[in-house]
C-alpha cells in the first residue's frame, strides 16, 4: 500500500463533506422543483383564489422574517405584550400548527423552544393557553353572532390565505399582478402569483403568493425587498392537509394545575387575548411599527402608506432607545428636525417634537409624508 | 490455505523513510526458512522493529513487499494474521484489567478463534508461560517479566505456523529467559517457524538454526548458524610478555592482521602451519605462556560485520 | 508447562470456526468501555443531576415558580426527569461523551494495546465500527442512567400523576414514561455528532487527554458560533442546533420535524467524521 494509495483513503471523508453538504443545501431545491402545470392568467388566479373555500384545513405553518429590523434594546420585550409578540413574530423564524373547520373553529400552536402556545376556539369558548407560564385564559363568545371573525384573528397571520387576501384586495392600479411560474410548496403544486410594487417610494420588491393549483388556497406568502434576493417574510404551510379537523382538536381542557382567568365576556368584539400572536394592523404592509402609545395615522395610500404615530415619548430619558437613536442619522426638513432609523423593509422617522412616521417605504418618501403631516 | 512449499515469511526490497526522510529500514530481503528458528540481530536502532511492523502489517512499507504465509501483506492479513503469532515492541495490555481478561480480549479480536474455547486456551497459554497464579491479578501489579510472559502467552493462544517475536527475553530474569528458551525449542520442534529479534548474541548462539544481522537499516547477513560458524576462521593467539618482539616474528612468518591486547599477540594465520609459527618464536627468544588457535565467538564476528558494539551484557 | 501434546499435530489446522465470530470484538468492546471505572464514574455523576435538581426544589420549597420543565417538577415528579435530561445535554453529556470518545482509539494507541489488536488481527475498519457500537451504546447507557434516576428520585421526593403536555393536553403516566424514555433516546441520538468528532480526534493522536481537549475544544467553539447571532446563516450547520428539539415530543401530538432535522444533522456530521476516522485509521501507521 503506497502513501499515494493510503492518502487516496481521505476521498472517502471528503465525499462525504461533499455529500452531506449537498444534500443539507440542494436537497430541498430539489424537492421543490417547478412542477409542470397548465397556463393560467393571473386574472383567472386572481378570481380562483377569491372564491377559494374550504371546509376545513389543518397544517403547520412556517414563518421567517428577515425585516433587517435593528435589535432594539428593551423593546424586544416577552410575550407578556402584544407588541413584544408582534416583534417577535417579525424577526426570526417561527413554526406554528394550525387546523381551521368551517364556519368558526380555529386553533394556532405557535411551537416555541422547549414551550408552546395555544389559542383555539369552537365557536363556543376561546382559549389562550402558555405552558411556559402553564395560565390559560378563557372567553365565553357571545351566542347568535356570527363569531367566526373575531376568533378568526387569531390564526388571521398564519393562515396564508388571509394574508393573501389582504394583499389581494389592496391590488389596484398601483400594483403590477403575474403569474411568475409554479412551485411545490408543502408537497402541493402551486403557481406563483406575483404582485410588484409600480412605485419606487416602497422597499418591498415584490409579494409572491404561491396558490394551490386544486383548492386555490394560497399556501404561501413571500414578500422581496427591493434589494436583495432573500425573502424579508416568508410565511407558509410546510405541510398542510385539507381534510376537516375533528372537533376534538379545537377543545381545550384546562389541565390540573394550570391557572385560569376568565375576563369578562365580551360584548360585541372580544378583547384580543394575551399574548396573541399579532392583529391585523400589525401587518408589514400596514407598516405600522409596534408599541405605538397613541392612535395611529396613515398617511397616503398603497405601498407607500405611512403610519404616523404622535406624542411618543421615545427620548430624553437617556434610556437604552436614546443610546440606540444616538447612532442613527439625523435629518432635516421643513418638517423639522428628527432620527432617521434605517433597516432593509421597514424605516422609521422619529422627530424631535414627538411624531413617529414608519412604513415599508424609502427614508425621503418619510420626509416627504412628515412634510405634508398635520402636526 | 496451507503451503507446504515457500518460506513463511519472505520480504523483497523493504524499505521504510520516515516523513523526516530518515530511512529506517533499507531495502531488506529476508527469507525465513519453514520450521527454521529465525534469529533477527543487531543493535538497538538498526530497524528491526520497523522490519517486524511492516511484516505485520502495522506499518505501511514505503516500497517493497512482505509475504506472509506465502500471501501478500498487508493485502491478506486477515486471513494470514490468525495464523500468526505476534510480539511487538514489548508488552502492551490494559493495566486496569487482570492477565486472563487481556487474554480474552485480544482472542476476541481474531475473528477465528472460537468463543467456546477460549477460556480453557486462555489457562491453557498461561499455564505455558507459568502465569497460572497471576492469571487473576490485574496487569497493573504485574513486573516487566510477567508482562513479557503474559505478550507471550497472546501469541499461544492459538495453534500457530508462524511466531514473531520481537525481543522475547526482555526484561526476563535468568530463569525466565532460560524458560522462553525452553518454550521456543519446544514450538519449534512441534514445527512453528519462530523469528525472533534480539540484540543479545547468546539467545542466538543457543536457540537459533538461522541469522540476520541489520545494521543501520540493512541486512549485512542471513544465513543458517552451521554456515555462519564454518566461516569463521580460527585466529592465532600468542601470550607472551615480549609482545613487540613476538609481533615483529609472527609478521616476518607471514602472519596478517596482528592486534596487540596487554599481554597478547593475535593474528589471521590463514592457511599457514602452525608449528612453523612456535618454532619461529622460540628461535627468536620470545617467551612463550600460551599459544594455540582460537575460534572466534559470534559477537566477535558480529561486530565486524555492523562495526558497533552489541550490548553483551545479561 | 503444560504437555506439548495438544500443539504437537500437523502445522495447518483447518479452523472449523473461521469466520463466524465477527461480533466478538463488538463484545469485548463493550466490555472495555463498561469494564472500567472511569466509565461508572461519569454514569454516577450523570445519575447525579436529578438528584441534586430534585433535592434543591424539594429543599426550596418552590412550587411552581420557575417556568418551563423545572417549574412543573414540584408538581410532577416525572418532570424530573425531563428537566435532568434537559439540563445535562449543555454540559454534563457532552463531558461524558467526549471523554469515552478521547479514549476511544487514542487510549489503545497510548497503551499500546491497539498494535496487539491489530495483530490479532481485529481489522482495523472493524475496529473503528466496534469503537463506534460501544460509543453510541454508551451514550444510550448515559442518557437511561439520568432518566432511571430522575424517575427514582421523581417518585421518592414528588407527587406524580398525568403528564401536561406544552400543548395543554394531558396524558397518562404510563404514557409520560415512555415520551421521557424517547427523549433520553433522542438525546443519546443527538450526541452522535459530538460521538463522531471524538472518535474522530482520537485516531489523530496517541495521547487520550489531548484528544479529549481538542474534541471539547471543537465542542466550545461549535457553542460559540451558535451564540453569535450575526452569522446565523451556518446555525442550521452547527452541531446542536437542533438539540432542544426534543421538547417537541412533550407537545400533542409530537412534532417531529424538528427532531427528524436533528438527527439527520447529526447523522451527516456522523458520517463525515467517522469516514475521517476511517481514513486516518486505516492508512495510519501504529507504532
Amino acid at each position: 500500500m503506497g502513501a499515494a494509495q493510503r492518502s487516496r483513503r481521505w476521498l472517502v471523508p471528503v465525499s462525504a463533506v461533499a455529500l452531506v453538504a449537498g444534500v443539507g443545501t440542494l436537497g430541498p431545491v430539489v424537492a421543490d422543483a417547478s412542477p409542470k402545470l397548465p397556463d393560467i392568467s393571473a386574472q383567472e388566479l386572481l378570481a380562483k383564489v377569491q372564491t377559494a373555500k374550504v371546509d376545513g384545513l389543518s397544517g403547520t405553518v412556517h414563518s421567517s422574517a428577515d425585516l433587517g429590523l435593528p435589535a432594539l434594546p428593551g423593546v424586544t420585550g416577552g410575550s407578556d405584550s402584544a407588541s413584544g409578540t408582534v416583534t417577535e413574530m417579525l424577526s426570526g423564524e417561527h413554526t406554528a400548527r394550525v387546523a381551521f373547520a368551517a364556519p368558526d373553529k380555529a386553533r394556532v400552536s405557535v411551537l416555541d423552544n422547549m414551550a408552546e402556545r395555544v389559542w383555539t376556539t369552537d365557536g363556543k369558548s376561546a382559549w389562550a393557553y402558555d405552558s411556559g407560564k402553564r395560565e390559560a385564559v378563557k372567553l365565553q363568545l357571545p351566542e347568535h353572532k356570527s363569531s367566526g371573525k373575531p376568533e378568526k384573528k387569531a390564526p388571521q397571520s398564519y393562515n396564508p390565505q388571509d394574508v393573501a387576501k389582504q394583499f389581494l384586495d389592496a391590488i389596484d392600479p398601483t400594483t403590477k399582478v403575474d403569474v411568475s411560474g409554479t412551485e411545490k410548496v408543502a408537497g402541493r403544486d402551486a403557481y406563483k402569483l406575483r404582485l410588484t410594487p409600480k412605485t419606487d417610494k416602497t422597499t418591498v420588491g415584490s409579494v409572491t403568493l404561491a396558490v394551490d393549483s386544486k383548492t386555490w388556497i394560497p399556501l404561501q406568502v413571500s414578500v422581496l425587498p427591493r434589494t436583495g434576493t432573500d425573502p424579508a417574510v416568508e410565511i407558509g404551510f410546510t405541510d398542510v392537509s385539507f381534510a376537516v379537523p375533528s372537533a376534538s382538536t379545537f377543545a381545550f381542557t384546562p389541565p390540573k394545575g394550570v391557572e385560569v382567568t376568565q375576563p369578562k365576556a365580551p360584548t360585541t368584539r372580544p378583547d384580543v387575548p394575551k399574548g396573541l400572536p399579532s392583529k391585523p394592523e400589525a401587518k408589514p404592509e400596514n407598516g405600522k411599527k409596534p408599541g405605538t402609545a397613541n392612535e395611529p395615522t396613515v398617511l397616503g395610500e398603497g405601498w407607500s402608506s405611512v403610519v404616523m404615530v404622535r406624542g411618543v415619548k421615545l427620548t430624553g430619558n437617556g434610556g437604552p432607545v436614546d443610546q440606540f437613536l444616538a447612532g442613527a442619522q439625523t435629518v432635516e426638513g421643513s418638517w423639522g428636525k428628527g432620527k432617521i432609523v434605517t433597516s432593509k423593509m421597514v424605516n422609521a422617522l422619529i422627530t424631535d417634537d414627538g411624531r413617529v412616521f414608519a412604513g415599508l417605504v424609502t427614508p425621503q418618501t418619510l420626509q416627504d409624508a412628515a412634510a405634508k403631516a398635520p402636526r | 490455505m496451507t503451503e507446504t512449499t515457500g518460506s513463511p515469511l519472505v520480504t523483497r526490497g523493504l524499505t521504510k523513510r520516515f516523513r523526516g526522510g530518515q530511512v529506517a529500514v533499507d531495502a531488506v530481503d529476508l527469507e525465513v526458512p519453514a520450521g527454521s528458528v529465525f534469529g533477527f540481530l543487531g543493535p538497538n536502532g538498526s530497524g528491526k522493529t520497523t522490519t517486524i511492523r511492516m511484516v505485520l502489517g502495522l506499518i505501511a512499507p514505503t516500497s517493497g513487499e512482505v509475504e506472509l504465509l506465502g500471501q501478500p501483506m498487508p493485502k491478506a492479513q486477515l486471513q494470514v494474521l490468525p495464523r500468526v503469532g505476534a510480539l511487538v515492541e514489548g508488552p502492551a495490555f490494559y493495566p486496569f484489567w487482570s492477565g486472563v481478561a487481556n487474554l480474552l480480549r485480544f482472542d476476541a479480536a481474531d475473528r477465528t478463534a472460537d468463543p467456546r474455547t477460549r477460556k480453557v486456551r486462555a489457562g491453557e497459554a498461561l499455564e505455558r508461560v507459568g502465569l497460572s497464579n497471576a492469571a487473576g491479578k490485574k496487569v497493573r501489579a504485574y513486573s516487566l517479566g510477567m508482562k513479557q510472559r503474559l505478550a507471550i502467552a497472546v501469541a499461544l493462544m492459538q495453534r500457530r505456523d508462524l511466531l514473531v517475536l520481537d525481543e522475547p527475553t526482555n526484561g526476563l530474569d535468568p530463569q525466565g529467559t532460560r524458560e522462553v528458551r525452553n518454550l521456543i525449542r519446544e514450538l519449534a520442534d512441534d514445527g512453528t517457524t519462530i523469528f525472533t529479534s534480539t540484540h543479545l548474541l547468546a539467545e542466538v548462539e543457543q536457540v537459533c538454526t538461522h541469522a540476520a544481522v541489520m545494521s543501520r537499516g540493512r541486512l549485512i547477513r542471513q544465513s543458517s548458524m552451521a554456515e555462519l560458524r564454518s566461516e569463521l576462521r580460527p585466529r592465532l593467539v600468542v601470550r607472551t610478555p615480549d609482545v613487540t618482539k613476538a609481533a615483529e616474528t609472527l609478521k616476518s612468518l607471514g602472519v596478517t592482521d596482528l592486534r596487540t591486547v596487554g599481554e597478547t599477540v593475535e593474528g589471521d594465520a590463514g592457511e599457514l602451519p602452525i608449528d612453523k609459527f612456535a618454532a619461529g618464536l622460540v628461535a627468536a627468544d620470545v617467551r612463550i605462556h600460551g599459544f594455540g588457535l582460537e575460534r572466534p565467538s559470534l559477537e566477535e564476528a558480529f561486530v565486524a560485520l555492523t562495526g558497533e558494539g552489541f550490548d553483551v551484557a545479561e | 508447562m503444560s504437555p506439548s501434546s495438544a500443539l504437537a499435530d500437523s502445522p495447518v489446522v483447518a479452523r472449523p470456526s473461521a469466520g463466524r465470530h465477527t461480533l466478538a470484538l463488538f463484545k469485548s468492546e463493550l466490555q472495555l468501555v463498561f469494564g472500567r471505572a472511569r466509565t461508572w464514574v461519569l454514569l454516577a455523576v450523570l445519575a447525579a443531576v436529578p438528584v441534586m435538581i430534585g433535592v434543591a426544589i424539594k429543599l426550596s420549597g418552590a412550587e411552581g415558580g420557575a417556568e418551563g420543565f423545572l417549574g412543573q417538577v414540584a408538581g410532577n415528579g416525572l418532570f424530573l426527569i425531563v428537566a435532568s435530561l434537559g439540563l445535562s445535554l449543555p454540559f454534563f453529556l457532552p463531558t461524558a461523551v467526549t471523554v469515552i470518545s478521547g479514549e476511544s482509539l487514542a487510549g489503545e494507541s497510548s497503551l499500546g494495546t491497539l498494535r496487539n489488536l491489530l495483530t490479532a488481527p481485529a481489522g482495523r475498519s472493524r475496529l473503528l465500527a466496534a469503537k463506534m457500537v460501544a460509543l453510541a451504546i454508551f451514550c444510550l447507557a448515559a442518557t437511561f442512567t439520568i432518566w432511571v434516576a430522575g424517575l427514582i428520585v421523581g417518585f421518592v421526593l414528588f407527587p406524580v400523576g398525568d403528564v401536561l403536555l406544552l400543548s395543554g393536553s394531558t396524558i397518562s403516566l404510563g404514557e409520560g414514561l415512555l415520551r421521557a424514555l424517547a427523549i433520553a433516546v433522542v438525546i443519546a441520538l443527538s450526541l452522535m455528532g459530538l460521538a463522531g468528532i471524538g472518535l474522530f480526534v482520537s485516531s489523530l493522536t496517541s495521547t487520550p487527554l489531548a484528544a479529549m481537549a481538542a474534541t471539547f475544544g471543537t465542542f466550545i467553539v461549535l457553542g460559540i458560533l451558535s451564540a453569535i447571532p450575526q452569522i446565523d446563516v451556518i446555525h442550521p450547520w452547527l452541531l446542536m442546533y437542533g438539540w432542544t428539539s426534543f421538547a417537541d415530543l412533550l407537545r400533542d401530538p409530537p412534532y417531529w420535524d424538528a427532531i427528524g432535522r436533528n438527527l439527520l444533522l447529526q447523522a451527516g456530521y456522523l458520517a463525515v467524521f467517522y469516514c475521517a476516522a476511517w481514513a486516518r485509521i486505516t492508512s495510519r501507521d501504529i507504532v
